[in-house]
């Protein structure tokens, strides 16, 4: 009979996380012109102390790929304590570094088909830049949830997070401050509009092979 | 020609005078254009110094080693040793570092820490807040005057994580360097306001450079923004231009010229100008001369000629010895001159021929026939037997005599205001009140007998003494109206009276022969009743005239005459 119970419990366990209610936020991000904003970051930060359910598994790894002497993703989300990769499937060497608060480090230079990773515990934006390659730009934004999603080129993310209440935070390289409001998760899904206002797009464009220079 | 040579000179000095002018105002709005080129490239200059700097901060910021180091704790001797390393490479002598919010992390001039950072923290803030996240200024840093730059660290691009601000001096490098851009002097100076201003760089003397720098813009000048000021005893043109400071008073820089240096190709252009006016001057006092002696000098002869002419003195001859104008105008004179005096010596004729007045009736006339109708007085007085007396004398002693006594007896008759008509052999016929009108001709003629009279017997005395023959006349006078004019034929006529009252007045004196009359003057009732005051008169009676209808009366005047010897 203990053993039965005990299994019972095990599975009862084990399907609590399934039978607890799940719902899922539907974003649409918008600029000032009404054009649909990619590259935004939702997160919903659990308010209800201790977060029930507690996170379960590990935060998913990242990766920031450099080729073609870009980065490949312009804005990368993980949760924090998350480990992210950064291979160099280029043909030239790298030197991955950042000087944000939340994490300072620099991958000194190392070659094609290497791959350096780190730990990145503290919750913030980073920003990347290679250096050597001056107009190589990526943000990777560290969230402590793993209840976050980033916009597509539509403007549109969806997250999905059991019911409760959450600190909702919208994130984007070039909104100067996060968004912040707050949310409660029920069982129906439930979709909110954003219309933000960014700074310009300043990135380098790179011209062919350099001739961007010239008197002016 | 004094004039001329005036006028000359007038002019002449007129034109170099707004020549002058002209040069001087040229040259200051040369200048001017000069110094508003000279202030653009001065800006252009600065910005491009400017330019320069901002882009070596951008390498500096792009420096492989900078951003590692950052990474750490700033390790502030390093990274100070990095900026002195810098300061090489860009050619700027100071150079910080400072972190995103301003804080001073690095600085080549450690004298610079404190206060001194304060221009960098305003440009850091002016840089943060405009688009282009650059700033520049000017500001003194100790006691010189510098242009301050700050530019960001990206790390990467578009993110600052950090401030490069560096500091170029304005010395007299600098200005040197400006001026051979411009070819303007350039002075910096401190405010102008202070007590004693500073020169803080300059391409004058030192001397002159503390006059600028003292120079107070009052007052816009009229011209434009610049303005002439006087260093070392030359002009100046100068433009005042201020230099906003981020630490303290605007200073100022001064671009100049000198006006002298400009108007050098100009002053030679006058000199030049000022020796041909002088050189025309001259030869206008020469032409002058020359006109006054060939000119000026025989006309002026021509005019004391003249005037001899019109005194009535027409011997003298003009003699210019020349061909030209003037020495026709000379013989041309002359032929007038002899025109005149022919012409002067025929009316003198013709007043002896005629009495003049005769003469110039004849003349006013035209020389037409014809005549008019007038009472007029005439005069006949005939020598008594001048035939007989003819027999004694040579004919050359007879004329002489004749003459004398006519000479006499015409004098008379003139005086008396009569005019001799003709001379009929030895007998004289006497007009009065023609061809002059007379109011009173009756008398003047009876008066003229009476004087006749006497002056015969004067002159016979004379002959007496000179043992010649004494003369005796007979005298008759008749007052009538006459048809007095010219008579004749068109190219021979006679001025003279027609009528009876001619004829009676001959008559009258061919009566005197007769001694029963005692007298030698008899005039007619006629002329007794013209005149208003007749003499006491005798009436001696009638007599008839051939062809007149009624006797006419007679008389004589009542005092005895001088006895007529018969």
């Amino acid at each position: 009979m203990r053993s039965l119970s005990f299994f019972a419990g095990c599975i009862l366990g084990l399907a609590a996380p399934l039978t607890s209610v799940a719902a899922s936020l539907s974003v649409t991000v918008k600029g000032t012109k009404g054009e649909p904003v990619p590259d935004a970051v939702v997160s919903l930060v659990p308010l209800d102390a201790p977060p029930t359910p507690p996170f379960v598994s590990p935060p998913v790894p990242g990766e920031i790929v450099q080729e073609k002497q870009e980065f490949a993703s312009y804005v990368t989300v993980v949760q924090a304590g998350a480990r992210v990769v950064f291979p160099n499937r280029d043909s030239v060497q790298h030197h991955v570094y950042s000087l944000s608060k939340a994490k300072k480090f620099e991958l000194p230079l190392y070659n094609p088909g290497q791959a350096k990773s780190i730990v990145f515990d503290v919750s913030g934006s980073v920003t990347l830049g290679c250096n050597i390659h001056d107009w190589m730009v990526a943000y990777l934004v560290v969230v402590p949830t793993p209840y976050y999603a980033k916009t597509v080129a539509g403007g549109t993310a969806t997250v999905s997070a059991p019911a409760g209440r959450y600190r909702l935070e919208l994130q984007h390289p070039r909104l100067t401050a996060p968004i912040v409001s707050e949310i409660a998760l029920g069982s129906e899904d439930i979709a909110r509009e954003f219309s933000i206002a960014l700074k310009p797009d300043r990135r380098i464009r790179r011209g062919p092979d350099g001739k961007a220079a010239g008197y002016r | 020609m004094l004039l001329l040579v005036g006028l000359v000179a007038i002019v002449q000095i007129v034109v170099f005078a707004l020549v002058a002018r002209a040069n001087q105002r040229n040259a200051v709005a040369h200048i001017e254009e000069n110094l508003q080129t000279g202030a653009r490239l001065f800006r252009q200059a600065l910005k491009e110094r400017i330019d320069y700097l901002s882009g070596s901060a951008a390498l500096m910021s792009g420096d492989y080693a900078i951003k590692p180091l950052l990474m750490r704790e700033p390790d502030r001797p390093t990274l100070r040793s990095i900026l002195l390393s810098y300061t090489e490479r860009v050619k700027a002598p100071v150079i910080g570092l400072f972190a995103a919010d301003g804080e001073s992390l690095a600085l080549t001039e450690e004298s610079l820490a404190g206060s001194q950072v304060g221009p960098f923290r305003t440009l850091i803030e002016q840089a943060a807040a405009s688009d282009r996240e650059q700033a520049s200024g000017y500001a003194y840093l100790g006691e010189s005057l510098h242009i301050l730059v700050v530019v960001p660290l990206y790390a990467p691009f578009p993110n600052v994580v950090a401030w490069f601000g560096l500091a170029y001096p304005i010395d007299t490098a600098f200005a040197r360097a400006i001026k051979d851009l411009t070819l303007l002097e350039v002075t910096f100076t401190s405010d102008p306001e202070e007590k004693e201003p500073r020169v803080l760089s300059t391409t004058l003397d030192p001397a002159e450079a503390a006059i600028v720098a003292r120079h107070r813009v009052v007052t816009p000048s009229p011209s434009g923004r610049s303005r002439v000021i006087e260093l070392a005893h030359e002009p100046y043109v100068s433009l005042f231009d201020p230099l906003p400071l981020l630490n303290g008073k605007p200073a100022r820089i001064a671009l100049q010229r000198s006006l002298s240096a400009e108007l050098a190709p100009a002053r030679e252009l006058e000199r030049v100008v000022l020796g041909i006016s002088i050189a025309a001057l001259l030869i206008a006092s020469l032409a002058a001369g020359w006109l006054a002696r060939g000119v000026s000098q025989p006309l002026q002869t021509l005019a004391a000629h003249t005037e001899h002419i019109a005194t009535g003195d027409y011997t003298r001859h003009l003699h210019l010895d020349r061909r030209d104008e003037l020495g026709q105008l000379a013989t041309a004179f002359n032929h007038m001159t002899t025109g005149l005096a022919e012409r002067d010596r025929v009316r003198t004729l013709l007043g002896k021929v005629v009495s003049p007045e005769i003469a110039t009736q004849l003349l006013k006339s035209d020389l037409a026939l014809g005549g008019e109708e007038r009472e007029v007085t005439i005069l006949f007085c005939d020598l008594r037997n001048f035939t007989g007396l003819s027999e004694g004398l040579s004919p050359t002693a007879l004329l002489e005599l004749l003459n004398r006594y006519l000479d006499r007896m015409s004098a008379i008759v003139e005086r008396h205001g009569g005019v001799i008509d003709k001379y009929i052999g030895d007998a004289i016929m006497a007009l009065f009140g023609a061809p002059v009108p007379s109011v009173d001709s009756a008398s003047q003629a009876v008066a003229t007998a009476r004087e006749m009279a006497r002056a015969l017997e004067r002159l016979n005395r004379e002959l007496i003494a000179e043992g010649s023959p004494t003369l005796a006349f007979g005298i008759g006078i008749n007052t009538a109206r006459v048809v007095a004019g010219n008579m004749g034929s068109k190219s021979r006529l006679n001025y003279t009276v027609i009528g009876d009252g001619v004829n009676l007045a001959s008559r009258l004196q061919s009566l005197t022969r007769d001694p029963s009359y005692r007298t030698p003057i008899i005039f007619s009732e006629a002329t007794l009743r013209a005149m208003p005051h007749p003499p006491p008169t005798r009436e001696l009676g009638t007599v008839t005239v051939k062809g007149k209808l009624n006797a006419v009366k007679i008389y004589a005047i009542a005092e005895p005459p001088s006895a007529v010897p018969l």
